[in-house]
C-alpha cells in the first residue's frame, strides 16, 4: 500500500485536471483530422459521380443528332468573330476619314426624336392641312431647334462647331410629312457612301460569307431541339415507370397500390426511344453541309482578300491585319470541322475516357442552356492561371525586392516602418479590395488607357472595365504580404558570417547580396513565390468582382493585349453558381469537379513548398 | 603616401616589408554611439612582415580591435571611433575620401568560425576576384591553383575543385577561407581566432601555414590560446578591459612580463 508518492488533487471519473486537459486537445486533434476527411471524402464522392452523369449527357448530345448541328453552330460562330473584327475596323476607319460626316448623319436621326416626338400635334395638324399649321409647325421646330445641346445630340462628340451650327440651319426647312433628310445631310452621306464604297462592299461580302451554312444551322438546330425535348420526355417518363414499379413492389395498402398501377398505366414509353429515324435530317445533311462549307470559303477568301489595303487609322490597319492572319486558321478549322462533322453517327458509342477529356479540355462552360450543357474546365482554367501569372509576375519583384532591402539595405528605422505597413495589407478584407478594384482601380485603368499618347500599350484603350489586369493587380496586392514576409525569412536565415566573409573580401552590398546572399536563398524565396501562387488562384472575391465574369477563352490574338479582356475563374464560377444549383444534378458535380481541381492544385504547391522549405533547413 | 586614391586604389602597392605598417594611435571606441567607450586610448605600432597576437580575457576588446582595423565594425549602425585614428601604410582609414571597400581588398580577414559559401571550392578561392570584375579564366585558374598552394590545400583539393567547399573537413574548410583571403593578395591578413573551432591536428596545420605565410603578408592574430600566441608571433599586445595593458615581443611577454597584470594573465592566474 504506496501511502506516499500518489497523485494529488480531486479525481473526476478517475480522471484528474491534467488528463482531462490532455482528453481536451487530444479530441480536439482527433476531431479536426476526422472532419478534414469527412470533406475530402465528400467532396471526391460528389465530383467523381460527375463522370458517369456527364457521359450520358455526352451520349444523348449525340444520338439526338446535336453533336452535328454543333459543328455548324460554332463554323457560324467563328465567321461571326471575323465579320465583327472587320465591322470594327470599319467604323474606325469611318471615324478616322468621314467622322465629321458620320456625325452629321446620326446627329441628324437624333434630332428627329424631339421633333417628332414632342411636335406630334403640329404634324398631325399640317397632315389635316389645318389653317396656321405650318406657321405654328415653324415656330415650334425653331424653338426646339435652339434649345438642343450639342452634348445630348452629338454623344461621341464627333461633329466641329460649323457643321453642328449648319446641321441646325438646314433642319429649318425640314419637311415633317416627307421626313426626308435636308441635302446638307444627304451631301454629307452621300460623301460617306462613296469614300466607303469600296471597303463597304468587301465588308458585306465577308458578312453575307456564311448565308448558305447559316440557313442550314438554324433548320437543324430547330429540328434537333425537338428532337431532344421528346428524347428528354422519354427518359423521364422512363424514370417515372421505374419508380411507380418500385412503389408498387414495396407497398402492402392494397388502395395505395391499385392507385398507383392507373398512374403506371398512364405512363407510356417506348421500347426505345427511335434516335435512328429522328436524326435522320442531320445525317441526311452531310452533304449540304459540305457544300454550305465550300461556299462560305469561297465567300470569305473573295471578300478577305477584297479588304483595303491602305487605312486612314491605325487600329483598323491592326484589326484588317489580324482578319488577315486569322482567316486561313479559321478556314483551316473549318475543314477540320467538316471532316469530323462527316464522321458524327447518332449510334456510336462515346468513349468514357473522351467524355473525362471534354470536362478537362472543353473550351466551353455553358449552363441552364435549353440547347446543351456544356462542361469545359479550359477557360475557367486559363482565366485562373492567367491571373495568377500577372499577379505573380507583378508581386515577386515587388516583394522579393521589399524583403531585400528591408533585410540587407534598410536603416532600422526603415525596417520598422516598411515590414508592419507591408504585413498590414494582409488585414485589409478581400472584398473590400474588390470594391477599391471595381471602383477606383478599374475606372482609373481605363481612363488611364483612353489616354492618346499610350495607345501604342498592347490591349490600350480597353474597352473593359473589369479585366484580367485589374484582377492580377488586386492579386498582387494580396500575395505581396505572403511572399515578403516569407522571403524575409529566407533572407534572415541566410547566415550571418556569409556576408561578413564577402564583405571582408571587398565585395560591396549590392554585390554581396546578388553573389552569395540571394543563391543561398533561392529555395526560401522560390517556396515563399509558390506560396504566393497559391494564395493567388485560391482567392474568390476578388476575382468574382473584378475579373468580368466572363467565361470563354481569351482571344489570343490580340497578344499582350489579352489582358484586357474579361475572363472568368474557377473560383469564381463556384462561388457564383453554386448558389443556384439544385442538389445532386450534373451542374451542381461540375462545380464540386471544379472545386477538386482546385483542391488538388493547391495542394501540391502547398506540398512543393513544404518539400523545399524543410530541404532548406537542412542545410 | 597621403593621397588615398595612390595607396588604397591600386592593387599592386608595394609593401613595406620593414618598419611600421599599422600605427594605432590613441584609439577609443564605442558600440553605442560613444555612451561607453568597448575601446580606451589604445596606440600601438605593427610592424610588416611580422606576426602580431591580440590577447587577453573574453570581452578585453581585442576582437572588437581587430575588427576596426578592416572596418568590419561599419556593419553595426551604432558602431563610431571616439577618438584617435588608425593609419595603414600612413594613410587613415577613417578619413571620408577612403572607401572601406577597397581598404578591404587590401586588410583581409579570416574569421573565428571557418564559413566558406556554399559554392564550389574553386568558386570560394575565386569569389574576391570576380567581384573585382576579373572575368578571365586563366587569370582565375592561376590565381586560385596559388592560393590553394599557399594555403597547403592544393594537393588535398586539386581533384575535386568543382565539388561543394562544405563537403571539406573543419580544418580544410578554414584553410580555404585562408586561400579565399590571400586570393585577392591583401598587404595585411587579420586572422580571428582562427582555430578556435578546430581540433589540434587542424590548429597545428593552420600554425605552420601562418608560419609560411609571414613571409608575404603581414599577420596580426587575436587567440585565446597562450600556447598558440608563443608558438606563431613575434609580438604580442595584452588587453585587459577595453585597454592595452602591455605591448613588446612575444618572449619578453611571456618570459618577462613589465606589468603585473600580464604576469598574472600569461602565468594563469585568471582569464
Amino acid at each position: 500500500m504506496a501511502k506516499h508518492f500518489q497523485k494529488k488533487g480531486r479525481r473526476i471519473l478517475g480522471w484528474d485536471l491534467q488528463d482531462w486537459i490532455k482528453g481536451f486537445f487530444g479530441t480536439n486533434a482527433t476531431l479536426s483530422i476526422v472532419i478534414l476527411l469527412l470533406i475530402c471524402f465528400y467532396l471526391i464522392r460528389e465530383a467523381v459521380m460527375f463522370f458517369p452523369s456527364h457521359h450520358q449527357g455526352l451520349t444523348l448530345y449525340r444520338q439526338t443528332g446535336q453533336e452535328f448541328v454543333g459543328h455548324l453552330i460554332e463554323e457560324v460562330d467563328e465567321h461571326a468573330k471575323i465579320v465583327a473584327m472587320t465591322d470594327q475596323a470599319y467604323y474606325r476607319e469611318l471615324d478616322e476619314k468621314f467622322g465629321n460626316e458620320r456625325g452629321v448623319s446620326d446627329s441628324y436621326e437624333a434630332l428627329l426624336e424631339p421633333l417628332e416626338d414632342a411636335g406630334e400635334d403640329f404634324i398631325d395638324a399640317l397632315d389635316d392641312e389645318e389653317e396656321g399649321a405650318q406657321e405654328a409647325w415653324d415656330t415650334f421646330a425653331t424653338k426646339t431647334l435652339s434649345k438642343v445641346y450639342k452634348k445630348e445630340i452629338d454623344t461621341f462628340n464627333r461633329l466641329d462647331d460649323d457643321s453642328w451650327n449648319a446641321l441646325l440651319a438646314s433642319m429649318k426647312g425640314w419637311d415633317p410629312l416627307e421626313g426626308d433628310p435636308p441635302a446638307f445631310v444627304e451631301e454629307a452621306r452621300a460623301k460617306m457612301k462613296e469614300g466607303m464604297a469600296s471597303f463597304e462592299l468587301a465588308r458585306a461580302e465577308v458578312s453575307a460569307a456564311d448565308d448558305q451554312l447559316d440557313s442550314l444551322r438554324g433548320k437543324l438546330v430547330k429540328i434537333a431541339s425537338v428532337v431532344r425535348e421528346d428524347a428528354k420526355a422519354e427518359l423521364t417518363s422512363a424514370a417515372r415507370k421505374i419508380a411507380l414499379e418500385q412503389g408498387i413492389a414495396s407497398t402492402t395498402d392494397p388502395d395505395k397500390k391499385a392507385e398507383l398501377e392507373e398512374k403506371l398505366s398512364e405512363v407510356k414509353i417506348m421500347d426505345s426511344f427511335p434516335f435512328a429515324a429522328r436524326s435522320t435530317p442531320m445525317a441526311e445533311s452531310k452533304d449540304a453541309h459540305k457544300a454550305a462549307a465550300a461556299d462560305l470559303k469561297a465567300k470569305l477568301t473573295a471578300g478577305v482578300a477584297k479588304l483595303p489595303a491602305e487605312f486612314a487609322s491605325q487600329p483598323a490597319a491592326e484589326l484588317i491585319e489580324r482578319v488577315r492572319k486569322k482567316t486561313p486558321d479559321v478556314l483551316e478549322e473549318l475543314d477540320e470541322s467538316v471532316a469530323e462533322a462527316a464522321r458524327w453517327r447518332w449510334d456510336k458509342p462515346v468513349g468514357y475516357f473522351d467524355s473525362a477529356l471534354q470536362f478537362f479540355f472543353g473550351r466551353d462552360w455553358v449552363t441552364n442552356s435549353s440547347w446543351h450543357d456544356f462542361y469545359g474546365l479550359l477557360p475557367l482554367f486559363t482565366g485562373s492561371v492567367l491571373i495568377s501569372c500577372i499577379a505573380l509576375a507583378i508581386a515577386v519583384p515587388f516583394s522579393v525586392g521589399a524583403a531585400i532591402y528591408v533585410n540587407r539595405i534598410a536603416t532600422r528605422l526603415e525596417q520598422n516602418i516598411i515590414k508592419p505597413v507591408i504585413e498590414m495589407v494582409q488585414a485589409i478584407p478581400s472584398v473590400v479590395l474588390g470594391i477599391f478594384g471595381i471602383l477606383v482601380l478599374g475606372e482609373g485603368l481605363r481612363e488611364f488607357s483612353q489616354v492618346e499618347a499610350l495607345s501604342w500599350i498592347p490591349g490600350f484603350p480597353m474597352q473593359e472595365r473589369l479585366n484580367i489586369l485589374n484582377a492580377g493587380l488586386l492579386l498582387a496586392l494580396m500575395a505581396v504580404p505572403t511572399i515578403f514576409t516569407l522571403c524575409e525569412d529566407a533572407l534572415n536565415n541566410v547566415p550571418r558570417s556569409f556576408s561578413e566573409a564577402s564583405l571582408a573580401l571587398g565585395a560591396s552590398r549590392i554585390q554581396t547580396v546578388i553573389k552569395v546572399i540571394l543563391p543561398t536563398a533561392i529555395s526560401g524565396i522560390f517556396a515563399a513565390i509558390l506560396l504566393g501562387l497559391g494564395r493567388v488562384i485560391g482567392e474568390t472575391m476578388v476575382v468574382l468582382l473584378v475579373a468580368g465574369n466572363k467565361i470563354a477563352m481569351p482571344d489570343w490574338g490580340a497578344g499582350v493585349g489579352v489582358v484586357a479582356q474579361p475572363t472568368h475563374t474557377m473560383t469564381g464560377i463556384i462561388a457564383q453558381e453554386m448558389g443556384e444549383v439544385a442538389d445532386g444534378t450534373l451542374h451542381w458535380r461540375a462545380l464540386f469537379l471544379v472545386g477538386l481541381v482546385l483542391f488538388t492544385i493547391s495542394l501540391c504547391i502547398n506540398v512543393a513548398a513544404q518539400r523545399i522549405i524543410r530541404r532548406l533547413s537542412h542545410l | 603616401m597621403n593621397d588615398p586614391s595612390t595607396i588604397l586604389e591600386s592593387q599592386d602597392v608595394a609593401a613595406p616589408t620593414s618598419g611600421t605598417i599599422i600605427d594605432i594611435d590613441d584609439l577609443s571606441f564605442s558600440y553605442d554611439l560613444g555612451k561607453t567607450n568597448t575601446l580606451r586610448n589604445i596606440s600601438l605600432d605593427i610592424p610588416a612582415g611580422k606576426v602580431t597576437a591580440f590577447i587577453g580575457p573574453s570581452g578585453c576588446g581585442k576582437s572588437t580591435l581587430i575588427r576596426c582595423l578592416n572596418r568590419m565594425n561599419d556593419l553595426v549602425d551604432t558602431a563610431k571611433v571616439t577618438s584617435g585614428k588608425i593609419s595603414i601604410m600612413g594613410q587613415d582609414i577613417h578619413a571620408p575620401d577612403v572607401d572601406a571597400i577597397e581598404l578591404r581588398k587590401h586588410v583581409g580577414m579570416v574569421f573565428q568560425k571557418y564559413n566558406p559559401f556554399p559554392k564550389s571550392i574553386y568558386e570560394n578561392v575565386a569569389y574576391g576576384l570576380r567581384v573585382q570584375g576579373i572575368k578571365k579564366k586563366s587569370i582565375l585558374d592561376q590565381a586560385v591553383e596559388e592560393s590553394l598552394q599557399k594555403s597547403a590545400l592544393w594537393s588535398e583539393v586539386k581533384d575535386r575543385l568543382n565539388t561543394s567547399a562544405l563537403g571539406l573537413s573543419g580544418g580544410q574548410q578554414q584553410r580555404l577561407c585562408i586561400a579565399r583571403t590571400i586570393a585577392v593578395k591583401p598587404q595585411i591578413v587579420l586572422m580571428d581566432e582562427p582555430c578556435s573551432a578546430l581540433d589540434p591536428i587542424a590548429t597545428a596545420r593552420i600554425e605552420e601555414l601562418i608560419a609560411e605565410l609571414q613571409q608575404d603578408f603581414t599577420i596580426v592574430i587575436v587567440t585565446h590560446n597562450m600556447q598558440q600566441a608563443t608558438r606563431v608571433s613575434d609580438r604580442t599586445a595584452f588587453f585587459y578591459l577595453g585597454e592595452l595593458v602591455e605591448y613588446d615581443d612575444t618572449q619578453a611577454i611571456f618570459g618577462n612580463p613589465s606589468k603585473k597584470q600580464t604576469e598574472d594573465y600569461v602565468s594563469g592566474r585568471f582569464g
